[in-house]
């Protein structure tokens, strides 16, 4: 199977005014055709980062460091303009987090709709495509402004333009964040029925690891700008071999028994101004030990997932595991 | 339906405004030592004399009385006679309105025309590009050199090699279009430098900020051209504040640029306030401030409505 996407020690650079920011610390990543990876981390592990990487998407102060990043064997950071401009329009297909925000307010929906299917598209396309994304009355929805939608209505909208010129991947940040629980599967269903129709690959970065349980073929846990640990969402999920991933799925709500608490992970991600020299999560693990400290984990085989930990597979670990 | 209901309030406060203006202007004038005796029989007036043409022209009633009796001549479309020429004051105004209107639509398409690109190329350039420095500097330089230091310095340019251009005086464009456009230049352009920079700024803050909307990313990922993004999704959203600074300067235009006007001799309104004033012609600069307050009101009530045009959520009580 050919990979859409393939990603070697890729590190990308913040420049703020207190100096750099290391968003990505080498990323090693293939993403096969027509699967569904997800991308999990909390807020700051570099998944959206890594996202807007795949169609060159970072602000201005955002630049590569090193490493190759290739999209359907595109180099995407040593590409001309115009080729990039072709790559995101025929290639890529993005949702983004809140939909107030991505669609422009002042336009209506089936304009911003026939931008995104190319000068062509006539109404009767432009509904079609509308309604595949599962919106009934597609007149109105075409007519509308975007404040005249519900959320749920805009999300798929969005989703409706990503998939407008069947695009190969399809990269969705957060899709369900700013939506209201109750549609939040109804949207995601919407947008994994719409990728497998088209046998594109999605990535889906979040950080509800539930939702991703149940729609993903492969799961990769991102720390640190780092992937941590990555395999089949079976093997990560079912059995997390990184503290990390244990700690995140034990913080996650959805799944606790009745007077069960949660445990949240102590600290915050760090804030890495170079690369870093030993394992990123070390200072919150509660297995760390000394090596932690001096030596940066390197990609190992577990229990049939890639994983970044020292420990790992060990002795120790699996004590804490028995725990 | 939405516009009116949008509307209705804006034309119950335009109307409390105007009426306060009109207090305020009338005040302001008494409260000006001298008056038009003076004026007109010099320093050493008798009191019999300044007694005279107070009776003459009412001014010897209470303050009150006199307001009134103005306020009900205005709603009759009475705006008075000037002291000076004798001749009824509206008259004099709309003899004059044309000379200023053509110089504010030539200063105004001067920022517009300097203004709006310099603007947006100053916001979407990439920090230390050329265009974003000069566009800084015009906007510097713009915002802090006032008109009479660079009319009188124009003036004394072109004074010194006419370079085509005229300085001075007032040709009817009806009678010598060509003519008129040499006179006009420099008062547009000298008038036009505050604009440009107001313009600029206005634009260049309005592009950056939505420069970082979503939409802006969506369109990017989309593949959309730059002049495309710039087209359809920059300028519209950017619209608002520069149409509020727009319409806020082209009625400081048409209310008479008093200093631009008497520094070229421009008979237009602003002239004829200012010399109004010197002789304490009470009715002109009256009606003058009255109608520059009417104006300015108007041009922002236009504003209101484009801001409804353009913007589908104003007035439909979702923000």
């Amino acid at each position: 199977m050919n990979n859409i996407v393939s990603c070697e020690d890729l590190v990308i650079t913040y420049q703020s005014s207190n100096g750099p920011v290391r968003a990505l610390d080498g990323v090693d990543l293939t993403i096969a055709e027509g699967e569904t990876l997800a991308i999990v981390g909390e807020s700051g592990s570099g998944k959206s980062t890594l996202g807007m990487a795949m169609g060159r998407l970072l602000p201005s102060e955002a630049g590569r460091e090193a490493g190759r990043l290739e999209v359907d064997g595109m180099p995407v950071f040593d590409m001309a303009r115009d080729d990039l401009r072709r790559l995101r329009r025929d290639t890529l297909g993005f949702v983004f987090q809140n939909p107030m925000v991505a669609l422009d307010p002042t336009m209506r929906i089936g304009r911003q709709m026939q931008r995104a299917m190319g000068r062509r598209a006539r109404a009767e396309d432009i509904h079609a495509l509308l309604e595949r994304g599962e919106l009934d009355d597609p007149e109105r929805v075409a007519n509308s402004f975007p404040h005249q939608l519900s959320g749920g209505m805009a999300q798929r909208v969005v989703v409706a333009m990503a998939i407008a010129r069947s695009p190969r991947l399809l990269i969705a940040d957060e899709p369900t964040a700013s939506l209201d629980a109750s549609i939040q599967d109804k949207v995601i269903g919407t947008l994994c029925r719409l990728r497998k129709e088209s046998g594109a690959s999605l990535v889906i970065l979040s950080h509800d690891v539930h939702m991703i349980a149940r729609h993903a073929d492969r799961v990769a846990v991102m720390y640190g700008g780092r992937i941590v640990e990555q395999g089949t969402t079976a093997r990560v999920l079912g059995a997390p071999v990184h503290p990390y991933t244990r700690a995140l799925l034990k913080a996650a709500a959805g799944h606790e028994k009745p007077g069960e608490w949660l445990t949240p992970i102590p600290g915050t991600p760090p804030l890495l101004t170079g690369r870093c020299a030993a394992c990123s999560f070390e200072p919150r693990c509660s297995v760390s030990r000394d090596i932690c400290r001096s030596s940066r984990p390197k990609p190992r085989t577990v229990e049939e997932r890639e994983v970044l930990c020292l420990l790992a597979g060990s002795e120790a670990e699996r004590k804490e595991v028995a725990q | 339906m939405r516009i009116l209901l949008y509307f209705l309030p804006k034309l119950i406060f335009a109307s409390i405004t105007m009426l306060g203006v009109s207090a305020l202007v009338f005040l302001a004038l008494r409260m000006i030592p001298g008056g038009y005796a003076d004026v007109l029989l010099g320093p050493f007036v008798t009191p019999e004399a300044r007694e005279a043409i107070a009776v003459r022209y009412g001014l010897d009633q209470p303050l009150l009385v006199q307001y009134l009796n103005w306020l009900g001549a205005l709603f009759q479309g009475d705006m008075g006679v000037s002291m000076v020429t004798r001749a009824p004051v509206l008259d004099e105004f709309l003899r004059r309105a044309p000379v200023t209107l053509e110089l504010a639509l030539l200063a105004l398409a001067f920022a517009l025309a300097g203004g709006l690109p310099l603007g947006i190329l100053a916001g979407i350039a990439p920090p230390g590009h050329r265009g974003g420095i000069l566009a800084r500097l015009v906007g510097a330089l713009g915002a802090s050199v006032p008109d009479f230091v660079l009319g009188s310095l124009l003036i004394f340019v072109f004074s010194v090699w006419s370079l085509w251009l005229r300085v001075g005086g007032y040709v009817s464009p009806i009678e010598d279009p060509v003519g008129n456009l040499r006179t006009m230049l420099l008062p547009a352009l000298t008038l036009s430098l505050f604009g440009i920079a107001l313009v600029l700024r206005t634009t260049r803050d309005a592009v950056l900020r939505v420069m970082t909307e979503g939409y802006i990313t969506t369109a990017l990922a989309r593949g959309e051209r730059p002049f495309d993004i710039i087209r359809l999704h920059v300028l519209r959203n950017s619209a608002i504040p520069i149409i509020t600074v727009v319409t806020t300067y082209f009625g400081f235009l048409l209310g008479g640029a008093v200093v631009v006007e008497v520094l070229f001799s421009i008979p237009g309104i602003g002239f004829f306030i200012f010399s109004g004033l010197e002789n304490r012609d009470y009715a002109i600069v009256q009606a003058g401030v009255l109608i520059a307050a009417a104006v300015f009101i108007s041009i922002n009530m236009l504003a209101d409505l484009a801001y409804a045009l353009i913007d589908p959520r104003v007035g439909s009580g979702r923000h």
